[in-house]
């Protein structure tokens, strides 16, 4: 017992002192500063490594461990209230006196961490915990009445900036001039008379008029396909080597063309002067093959119309005369067999132009406004061209007969012997009609697709674009080329996988396989769906039912049932 | 036969004929189908691309002059 009054005489004293210092000599200080001047007068705080906190029970310790703060805490004369006396605290009444050194040094203990500013941070952080933010918070309080947001200086006084900077007045010749920047132009990053006037755009490519577009991107694609790939290199090949020279692949050419250094206008207009209807329009000088390929075209109709303008110039090629019978002969037999197979096309072989009656009797059944391969229907051809175009009938077949004549005279006589412009005389002898024949890269003759079911088609799609006018003629021959183009592309791709497979027919896989690796077909989307989405029923069912024995027979019936629905 | 009013049959012995001479090697029974097919796709592919092209130009139709310039595009994403 005597232990603790001398302890709370030791302690209340140094309380009362400083509690009285303070109101004396700081009154005028900040909260800061007092609570510093009570740091100090505080004993350095000491708190005990460990707290015991077993040596009493709970309620009682705390209770007696708050009041020494609270006589602490308190200003002034708190610390002299009889609540804040030992005489009150409960545990002296309910439990003895420490009497052993133990206890004694525990009880001691336990004050000396009561008084910890622990308990002090625990209730209230302010005080004794200072950080420099706290004093740059005071700081800012204090400065935050007198100052002002800094104004960025307005754009338009030249002088300040450049008083400010003397060395810079050297430089400067007049007051006029600019000022110069030195730092970031915050506030007129976008002003006008900034001396970046626009941002530089496109440096790479320059103002292409309107296919900027698709020729960025056909330029970002050429890289998927290899070189000797590419299309018009094959074609070229097939046509053996037209091109070589001119033809370095379509893009440049195009590019050429599109640029904004060719005027593209006037150079179309002058090559539809020149080559009226046929498909050599403004791609004149870029897509030589086709233009070769057209203009025998164009010869090869000519030709018929008026028979006599090549006579002086073929003679001298005869693989041209004997490729004529050769191919009736050797085209007769499978084409029997085959509609001997195929079982309803058989009777048309009797009229003698083997394949062609057959043909022609498909086309005019399925496109009766598809003109014929009949001369009659070519020459009505060339009189609607003539209709249209009057004057451009003559120049025309000046310009093509010259060329041809030229070019005949430069090439080699195999090349010619693989053009596919006929010999009007020779097939005058053999009877035959066809517009023109084909000679695939093999030798092997074939008729062209019939513009007619192309036509509709294309109709069809062009309707389903949103386009509503009819595809003209010139349209249609550039379809027309590039149907060609695409067989001869997808049989070549699919010999090659039939070759691959072992196999010496074309199979459906191949087909498939194909479609797969055009990407057409994938998960989502089989040939099946694809077919009916595009084909029409009859074709429809027999792939469906991949077919045994006789097909075309059932078909037939099917087909009518159909078609009377 | 009877005419196949509005659907696009197509000559099946002329494309046979046409992929024959190219591939030089017999078909199979309908592959034929499935290459007129590969070709409508083709074909779709193509006006579609031409119509894009016509419309950007701001042309009525669909003109020879875009059909040519999406022709090789067209090809070459048909190339198998």
């Amino acid at each position: 017992m005597s232990e603790p009054e001398r302890k709370r005489a030791r302690i209340t004293p140094r309380n009362s002192t400083a509690n009285e210092v303070v109101p004396d000599e700081e009154t005028e200080e900040t909260a800061f500063a007092t609570l510093h001047q009570l740091g100090r007068i505080i004993r350095p705080t000491s708190t005990p490594v460990r707290r015991p906190s077993s040596a009493g029970p709970l309620s009682g310790g705390r209770e007696r461990n708050r009041t020494p703060n609270i006589a602490i805490r308190t200003p002034g004369s708190a610390a002299r209230t009889p609540r804040g006396g030992p005489a009150t605290r409960p545990i002296t009444a309910r439990r003895g006196a420490p009497t052993t050194p133990h206890a004694i040094r525990a009880l001691r203990e336990r004050l000396e961490a009561a008084r910890t500013p622990g308990q002090n941070r625990r209730k209230s952080g302010r005080g004794q915990r200072e950080t420099p933010r706290d004093t740059l918070r005071a700081l800012s309080r204090i400065l935050a009445k007198s100052t002002k947001p800094t104004v960025l200086s307005p754009d338009g006084d030249t002088q300040p900036p450049r008083n400010r900077n003397p060395a810079l007045d050297d430089f400067d010749a007049g007051p006029d001039m600019e000022r110069p920047r030195l730092s970031m132009p915050l506030g007129d990053l976008y002003d006008d008379d900034s001396f970046h006037e626009a941002p530089p755009r496109q440096s790479m490519l320059p103002d292409l008029p309107d296919d900027v577009d698709n020729a960025t991107m056909q330029s970002l694609e050429f890289g998927r396909r290899a070189l000797s790939e590419d299309p018009r290199r094959r074609f070229s090949t097939r046509l053996s080597g037209f091109g070589e020279l001119n033809d370095l692949g379509p893009e440049p050419s195009e590019f050429e063309i599109d640029g904004a250094f060719i005027n593209r206008r006037p150079r179309m207009d002058e090559d539809e002067l020149l080559l009226g209807d046929d498909d050599v329009g403004d791609e004149f000088d870029d897509n030589t093959v086709e233009l070769r390929a057209l203009m025998d075209r164009r010869q090869s109709r000519l030709s018929e119309l008026e028979g006599l303008e090549d006579d002086d110039e073929e003679p001298d090629d005869p693989t041209f005369r004997f490729i004529v019978p050769q191919r009736v002969l050797r085209e007769a037999s499978p084409v029997v067999a085959d509609d001997e197979a195929l079982g309803d096309e058989a009777p048309d072989d009797d009229a003698g132009q083997t394949e062609d009656g057959e043909y022609e009797e498909d086309e005019d059944d399925m496109v009766p406004p598809v003109p014929d391969d009949d001369d009659d229907a070519v020459e009505a051809e060339d009189d609607i061209v003539l209709d249209e175009e009057p004057d451009f009938e003559d120049p025309n077949e000046e310009v093509v007969a010259a060329d041809l004549q030229a070019y005949r005279e430069e090439e080699a006589a195999i090349d010619r012997s693989i053009l596919p412009g006929p010999d009007p005389t020779t097939a005058k002898k053999a009877g035959r009609r066809r517009r023109e024949l084909r000679v695939s890269k093999n030798g092997t003759e074939y008729p062209e697709f019939p513009s007619g079911v192309v036509k509709k088609l294309a109709n069809g799609f062009a309707k389903s674009q949103g386009i509503n006018s009819k595809i003209s003629k010139e349209t249609l021959t550039a379809i027309m080329q590039a149907t060609d183009w695409f067989f001869e592309q997808a049989g070549e791709d699919l010999a090659d996988y039939a070759q691959h497979a072992q196999r010496k027919t074309i199979d459906d896989s191949d087909v498939i396989m194909l479609m797969k690796r055009q990407r057409q077909i994938n998960v989502n989307t089989s040939s099946f769906s694809l077919a009916q989405k595009l084909l029409p029923r009859e074709l429809l069912q027999e792939i469906r039912m991949a077919p045994p024995g006789k097909v075309k027979r059932p078909r037939r019936t099917r087909m009518e049932t159909i078609q009377e629905e | 036969m009877a005419p196949a009013s509005g659907s696009s049959l197509y000559p099946r012995n002329t494309l046979k004929r046409i992929i024959r001479a190219h591939a030089n090697r017999t078909l199979s029974k309908n592959v034929d189908i499935l290459i007129f097919l590969d070709y409508t796709l083709f074909l779709q592919d193509l006006m579609r691309e031409a119509a894009i092209r016509s419309k950007r130009d701001g042309e009525r139709g669909i003109s020879a002059r875009s059909i040519r310039r999406v022709r090789d595009m067209s090809l070459r994403k048909f190339k198998g």
